[in-house]
């Protein structure tokens, strides 16, 4: 076989491939692919059948290899290739032929005869197989053979025609004709009942193979139930909880026409005619409205915040309020919880009861909306205690008064004024009953008590300073009286009258003033003796002025003093000289009431207190320096700190304002410790002490320091309160004054006491 | 028997055992006998009842005992003490027993014009009482409550202004000073026990300001005085050896002196031997050291106590202290002399004057609510002082008795007041919120006879019961 085929296949390459085509193109008529595999699985049925196909086979096998061939060699076999396949054969079942020599010399090959017993395999040779090639039948139409067989044989061209066709209708058409001729045998082709089925299967668009069931039973490989343990530990796929984008894009063009009013809710056909015809009268609250410039600082209304757990209607127990949470809540002003609602359980939902704060709750969000300003404020957060300043304690700050050592008694009606002699032993009071008393202050012992005036009240005491003369002043109504007292020694009794008559000598100029006009002015004051019975009690000169005076302050340098007297309009604030026994009248035109006046105690400045300011003026190049604003509606009182820098003052609103005449105008501290009016004020000369006094009987000591470092802000601590005054009429404590040396501050009562704090 | 013992143990109080120590020689305990087992509720009479029965000390008369532990007096029962301070009923509890406290009881009252500044007592063969006042006067009394003499007035020589202190300088002459800045000495002569005559002797000025204090060194013939105008001044009482008066301090040295001023004066006028201006404040007292006349101390209101020499006029030792001082008294004190000075801040402020003193405050005594203004020291031990203060009180301190101060006082040690005597006059009135009002104590004495004599605003003189008040 295998040689035939290689011969046949040397003798015409070309022609094999035309039976090639010719078979393909046979082949096309069934399908190529699916003949095959239903001919391959029919192969055990007929051995004819399985003949054909072998030599199918083989011929395709065959032309695969020959392109091999082409690949590797020439066209010509070489001898090897024949004695390979010898060998092979050979190999398989020993030689098969004898080797003779021809007429020509040559060898020549002698195959045996095939003996056609059944180990021979001529099952296929059993009908004469056409050899001639690819060669066109037509070439054998004048003959009546068809070509050869492969021994060179004719092979007989069948019968046919008319005398056949007899033969052929009396004959029984076999099984499975199909009147077609076999083009590779020339036989009629028949094909069996199989084959049929087949072809009307394929021809029926059924599925070709008999037995498919094409609806067969899905067999779930991949369970849909989710099983605890899931067969792959794949994660879920996205797909799975994304949205779908269809459904979504189908949604969004529902919701469009919608919008556009393509689609709207059913209505009755009536109904929506009636609604066409009264079309609703709205307008636009906002058509006009402008729009606002835009503010960064403009923020949009907040959101309601989202309900918590809390306020469900069965929070977990966690969030529900104790009794005492409760409670708390309960007292509390609704304005000052910090939640409007308190947390309720109910074990179901139809328990609940209607919200009773709906509606106002509701309207306070409109009212927010509506109203709530929504600017952006810029919000310290600061602790307020850490903004106080350290402040030393008290205790650190001894020595300061605090209990009453002495009680002076002995002023019928208030005591109005008093004041510490500069040596510090002596005390000087005037009150209502119109007397001015001496005490000895260590011992409260009532040393002297000298009646001024019988109706009309002492308004006034102050010594004069300096150690060098010890007089006394006091103001009863427009008399200022000066009196040495009696006890001190016979020198310090001598200069002290020395100072107080020197200046009669220049009483007499005073007089001499003129007026525009050439009448006589009055002069501002009339200084004389006051009369016997007063110089035998030591009081040894008089100074009268218009109005009624109600302070005296002296100079430090005790020559000068000043008067104010608030009912005096233009006169009311007057400098005297006591060395001249002059008055002068600084101010032609006071703006406002003048309350108050004093030397500043180390340069040539005045300071005087209007019911609101208080004025600065220098002496020297007379002018005013500056104006003090401390807020208060009516300055009571002011001193000067001895370092002359700060000033406090007292008002009749209770206000006590502590002044740094460097920094402003405007008080560095405002204190409001007292409930009633502040009466007095004074600081003390050396220990960094000041005390106020009030209508409410109480007497405030600060600790007031002041530091030479500019940079330093004076320091100022309440220390103590000092009650013990009565409260009389609606006044307290009327005056204080210090002790020069000590820490020791004394008091006017309006109970008629007078009290020494130490 | 053992379950009754225990009841009786729990019905009864809890046994404390102590320890009796003393420091007087006659009233030691056999030997062996100083340890006890008291019950627990025991109190001072009951132990003093203990220690005079006949197995203890056994003496003739029982003897009234007081008891100090760690310092201070046993008011309470043992019980009380012991769970006050946190100890165990398990401790051993150690009682000096001292002679017992007297309270001091009120004697009498002696009426007065006005404010009585100062008291000076005799005693020894005439009992005799000298106040001085705030009318300008002073007055020699009798222990029978009756006025001998007074001092004449302005007028007639007396001083023009009032007397703050007046001393016997012997039974037979008197000092006295006042706020007239002058020192009068006076001959002063008894006719019999009711009446007696004041001559004047002397005149001594030089001060100008008013004399605080005065204290005399009568061997010595010596005057040192505390003036408000922060002199200490230095006198002599015999006339030859004082120098001549400053003129301009005379009286009528001033040419416009009102007629009423210029006062006659009969007695010769004398100056200061020194007058040391060493204080910047008003002094308020000057003493001598009790032992030797050439140095002297003054307390001021400038925080100081000074040391001085008066043969040189020079300050020897300053010791400041933390208040204004207003009186002065010299303790012997139980280990040194020291110094007691009452202050304006209500307490009295032990002092160790000697210059090697370590610290300048010994001690504290605190309980005064006022200005403490006279301090005198117990005739009779080294250990008690009387102190009279602007509170209206007079308080016994017995330096034995010391605890250490709270943070508020201070620190160091504290000694509070063992007895406090109240003004007579003020008994029954209601107390305002300033103490002592009218009845401020301006002077007190403590005599061996007279017992504590005190006077001041109330215008009396209140004598309380002086001896055995604190135990020996």
């Amino acid at each position: 076989m295998a040689g035939t085929r290689s011969s046949l296949k040397r003798k015409a390459p070309p022609a094999e491939a035309v039976v090639e085509t010719a078979f393909h193109s046979d082949d096309e008529e069934f399908g190529d692919g699916l003949l095959e595999g239903v001919l391959e699985g029919d192969s055990d049925d007929s051995s004819d059948d399985d003949g054909d196909d072998a030599d199918i086979d083989e011929v395709n096998a065959d032309l695969e290899n020959e392109e091999e061939d082409a690949l590797e060699s020439d066209d010509i076999p070489t001898d090897e290739e024949d004695a390979d396949g010898k060998n092979a054969a050979e190999a398989d079942d020993g030689p098969k032929y004898r080797i003779e020599t021809d007429a020509n010399g040559g060898t020549r090959y002698v195959y045996e005869d095939i003996v056609p017993d059944y180990d021979s395999d001529d099952t296929d040779a059993q009908e004469p197989v056409n050899t001639i090639g690819n060669i066109p039948l037509s070439f054998y139409d004048s003959y009546p053979h068809i070509g050869y067989s492969i021994d060179g044989k004719k092979v007989m061209r069948p019968a046919r025609g008319e005398a056949l066709d007899a033969l052929l209708d009396s004959i029984e058409v076999p099984k499975g004709w199909t009147g077609l001729t076999d083009p590779a045998t020339g036989k009629p082709l028949n094909l069996s009942q199989d084959e049929l089925e087949l072809l009307r299967r394929v021809q029926m668009n059924e599925v070709p193979e008999e037995g498919y069931d094409p609806y067969a039973d899905t067999i779930e490989w991949f369970t849909s139930f989710e099983e605890p343990m899931p067969l792959s530990a794949a994660p879920e796929p996205k797909r799975r909880f994304l949205p779908s984008k269809h459904e979504a894009k189908k949604v969004m063009k529902l919701v469009k026409a919608i919008r556009e009013g393509r689609i709207l809710p059913y209505k009755p056909p009536e109904e929506r005619e009636k609604d066409e015809e009264e079309e609703e009268q709205l307008f636009d609250l906002w058509a006009d409205e402008q729009q606002n410039p835009p503010n960064i600082d403009r923020i949009s209304a907040p959101k309601m915040a989202a309900p918590g757990y809390d306020q469900s209607y069965n929070p977990p127990p966690e969030y529900l309020p104790t009794e005492d949470e409760k409670k708390a809540w309960n007292e509390t002003e609704p304005e000052e919880r910090a939640k409007e609602y308190l947390p309720e359980k109910y074990d179901a939902l139809r328990r609940v009861p209607g919200y009773d704060q709906f509606v106002k709750e509701r309207f306070e969000r409109c009212l927010d909306l509506y109203l709530a300003p929504r600017v952006r404020k810029n919000r310290l957060n600061i602790d307020p205690s850490s903004l106080l300043p350290k402040l030393p304690r008290p205790e650190e700050l001894k020595p300061f008064p605090t209990v009453t050592s002495i009680e002076f008694r002995g002023h019928e009606g208030r005591v109005r004024s008093l004041a510490i002699d500069p040596t510090g032993m002596f005390l000087a009071t005037g009150g209502d009953d119109g007397t001015v008393k001496l005490w000895e202050l260590k011992s409260g012992k009532q040393m002297d008590s000298i009646k001024l005036s019988s109706d009309e009240p002492v308004d006034a005491v102050r010594w004069r300073p300096g150690k060098d003369a010890s007089i006394l002043s006091a103001a009863v109504s427009e008399d200022i009286y000066f009196l040495v007292p009696s006890y001190i020694d016979p020198e310090l009794h001598q200069a002290s009258r020395d100072v107080l008559d020197a200046g009669f000598g220049y009483a007499t100029h005073s007089q001499q003033l003129m007026t525009a006009s050439g009448a006589r002015k009055d002069p501002p004051a009339k200084w004389t003796r006051p009369g016997t019975r007063l110089e035998d009690q030591g009081v040894l000169l008089k100074a009268t002025v218009r109005s009624p005076i109600k302070v005296i302050h002296w100079h430090r340098r005790g020559d000068f003093f000043c008067t104010v007297s608030p009912s005096g309009q233009k006169s009311s604030v007057a400098i005297h000289t006591l060395s001249k026994h002059l008055t002068q009248i600084p101010f032609r035109k006071l703006p406002g009431l003048a309350q108050t006046a004093q030397f500043h105690p180390s340069r040539p400045l005045f300071f005087v207190a209007t019911q609101r300011t208080i004025r600065c003026y220098d002496l020297q190049k007379q002018e005013l320096v500056k104006a003090l604003q401390p807020g208060a509606r009516w300055i009571s009182t002011f001193d000067i700190h001895p370092g002359g820098d700060n000033l406090v003052v007292g008002s009749y609103d209770r206000r006590l304002c502590w002044h740094d005449l460097e920094l402003s105008n405007r008080p560095y501290k405002t204190m409001r410790f007292h409930p009633e009016a502040i009466r007095a004020v004074k600081f003390h000369r050396s220990f960094p002490l000041f005390a106020d006094s009030s209508d409410d009987g109480s007497l405030q000591i600060f600790h007031g320091k002041v530091t030479n470092d500019l940079m330093a802000d004076p320091t100022i601590v309440p220390l103590k309160t000092l009650k013990g005054h009565k409260v009389v009429n609606k006044l307290g404590v009327m005056d204080i004054d210090w002790h020069p040396t000590s820490p020791w501050v004394v008091s006017a009562g309006a109970d008629g006491t007078c009290r020494l704090w130490t | 028997m053992a379950g009754m013992e225990s009841q009786n143990l729990a019905t009864e109080a809890q046994q404390v055992r102590v320890n009796f120590t003393s420091s007087e020689p006659d009233l030691q305990l056999p030997e062996g006998k100083s340890q006890l087992l008291v019950p627990g509720d025991i109190k001072r009479y009951g132990l003093s009842r203990v220690l005079n029965s006949g197995s203890m000390l056994n003496t003739s008369s029982p003897v009234p005992l007081d008891f100090l532990v760690n310092g201070t007096f046993l008011r309470g029962s043992l019980e009380d003490y012991l769970k006050e301070n946190g100890l165990s009923f398990e401790t051993t509890v150690t009682l000096q027993y001292v002679r017992s406290l007297i309270p001091p009881v009120y004697q009498g009252s002696f009426e007065h014009d006005d404010w009585i500044t100062g008291i000076d007592v005799l005693s020894g063969g005439k009992q005799r009482l000298l106040t001085s006042s705030y009318d300008g006067l002073f007055r020699v009394w009798n222990a029978s409550n009756q006025i001998i003499a007074t001092s004449p007035s302005s007028s007639n020589g007396g001083h023009s202004a009032p007397v703050k202190a007046a001393n016997f300088l012997s039974s037979s002459q008197i000092a006295s000073a006042g706020m007239d800045r002058t020192i009068r000495l006076w001959k002063y002569t008894e006719s019999d026990d009711f009446t007696g005559q004041l001559k004047p002797t002397l005149e001594l000025y030089g001060h100008k300001g008013s004399i605080e204090s005065m204290d005399i060194h009568t061997s010595s013939g010596r005057i040192v005085t505390a003036s408000s105008d922060g002199g200490i001044g230095l006198w002599s009482t015999s006339k030859s050896s004082a120098p001549e008066a400053p003129a301009s301090l005379l009286p009528g040295a001033g040419v416009n002196v009102s007629k009423k001023r210029k006062i006659a004066s009969s007695a010769p006028q004398r100056g200061p031997l020194s007058i040391m201006q060493i204080h910047s404040s008003p002094a308020s007292a000057a003493i001598f050291h009790p032992a030797d006349s050439t140095v002297a101390y003054s307390a001021s209101e400038d925080h100081t106590i000074r040391t001085m020499d008066l043969t040189t006029s020079l300050v020897v030792s300053t010791l400041t202290t933390a208040h204004p001082l207003m009186s002065l008294c010299s303790l012997p004190g139980i280990s040194s002399a020291l110094l007691a000075a009452g202050t304006t801040a209500r307490h009295i402020t032990l002092v160790d004057p000697r210059a090697s003193a370590t610290k300048t405050s010994v001690m504290t005594l605190r309980g005064h609510k006022n200005t403490v203004t006279s301090i005198s020291a117990s005739p009779e031990n080294n250990y008690s002082l009387v102190s009279g203060s602007y509170d209206g009180t007079c308080r016994i301190w017995d330096l034995r008795s010391v605890r250490a101060g709270s943070k508020a006082e201070g620190g160091g040690s504290v000694s509070d007041a063992v007895y406090v005597i109240e003004r007579e006059s003020q008994r029954g009135k209601k107390r305002g919120d300033v103490p002592g009002r009218g009845c401020k104590v301006f002077g007190v004495v403590w005599d061996k006879q007279w017992g504590i004599v005190s006077g001041g605003e109330d215008k009396q003189v209140q004598i309380n019961r002086g001896s055995g008040l604190l135990a020996n």
